[in-house]
């Protein structure tokens, strides 16, 4: 089985600020995915953590030493 | 959105291989025709290992999973891909997958985006474990082959991480190549198990 297993897909263009646009080039070199790559994985995060917001959950960040946890506050 | 491609595993009995369906994007149907084949056939197995005093920890450790409640519980959510192989209008195995979070535990990969593996199961007839003359062969192999293949479309370069029952972990190590990172504290003390972009290259040659 040597061919894709993903769905096709579809263009957009997408209008960031200077910022913006630095934060996403950093993250894919860093990540050493493209810049699509990336915003796909936001999007699938962002996704998830809103439907268990919506879910009257809460979302914390723990130290992996320490155990000490933090909420991360989202608007 | 459901979408169905061929596939092969092997038929133990005439050792050939044979077309089977994979399903990407498992629905309530595909899951709910699963335990309807898979539970009465472990019940029946579990109820003769017990009869013949095998011991509990040469059970399959994974006969308790609940495959409805977690298809239910990712249904729509992007970050998930579930996949089923279908063949004579059975589900042979069944894998749950997430694409996004995950991130690369060893050395040279820390950092950088998976797949992981969070449920992989083939059918009970299909288990040494369970069954006296597993059915079909290749189960597990096609959908760790999905699970790489996925990670190569999502620009992961094939790596994939997965945390192993016991019973699996010999078959990770040495049939997939994987590299055992040992026994992980936050998951119940299972084995971590990763795959580079070298071994995921190898594992499908």
């Amino acid at each position: 089985m040597n061919q894709s297993i993903s769905a096709a897909k579809r263009t957009m263009t997408l209008n960031l600020t200077e910022a913006e646009m630095k934060a996403l080039d950093d993250l894919s070199a860093q990540k050493d995915i493209s810049k699509t790559a990336v915003l796909r994985q936001a999007l699938r995060l962002y996704q998830m953590l809103d439907r268990r917001l919506a879910r009257g959950e809460k979302l914390f960040f723990e130290h992996d030493t320490t155990k000490e946890k933090a909420e991360l506050m989202l608007i | 959105m459901s979408e169905r491609s061929l596939v092969h595993i092997k038929d133990r009995r005439t050792g050939m291989l044979v077309e089977a369906t994979l399903i990407d994007g498992v629905t309530r149907e595909d899951v709910e025709l699963a335990e309807g084949q898979w539970d009465p056939y472990l019940q029946k197995e579990l109820a003769r290992l017990q009869s013949e005093g095998v011991p509990r920890n040469q059970w399959p450790q994974h006969a308790h999973w609940n495959w409805r409640d977690k298809q239910k519980a990712v249904e729509g959510v992007l970050a998930y891909r579930m996949f089923g192989i279908e063949h004579s209008s059975e589900i042979q195995g069944l894998m749950l997958c997430v694409t996004a979070g995950k991130t690369g535990r060893i050395e040279s990969q820390k950092g950088k985006p998976l797949v992981y593996v969070h449920f992989l199961a083939a059918a009970p007839w299909n288990l040494g474990s369970m069954s006296r003359e597993p059915r079909f062969s290749l189960v597990g192999t096609v959908l760790i082959t999905v699970a790489i293949q996925l990670s190569l479309d999502e620009e992961f370069d094939g790596r994939i991480g997965l945390h192993s029952l016991r019973q699996a972990d010999e078959w990770y190590e040495k049939a997939c190549g994987m590299t055992n990172l040992g026994s992980d504290p936050s998951a119940h003390d299972l084995k971590y198990f990763e795959m580079t972009p070298e071994q995921a290259s190898k594992f499908l040659k």
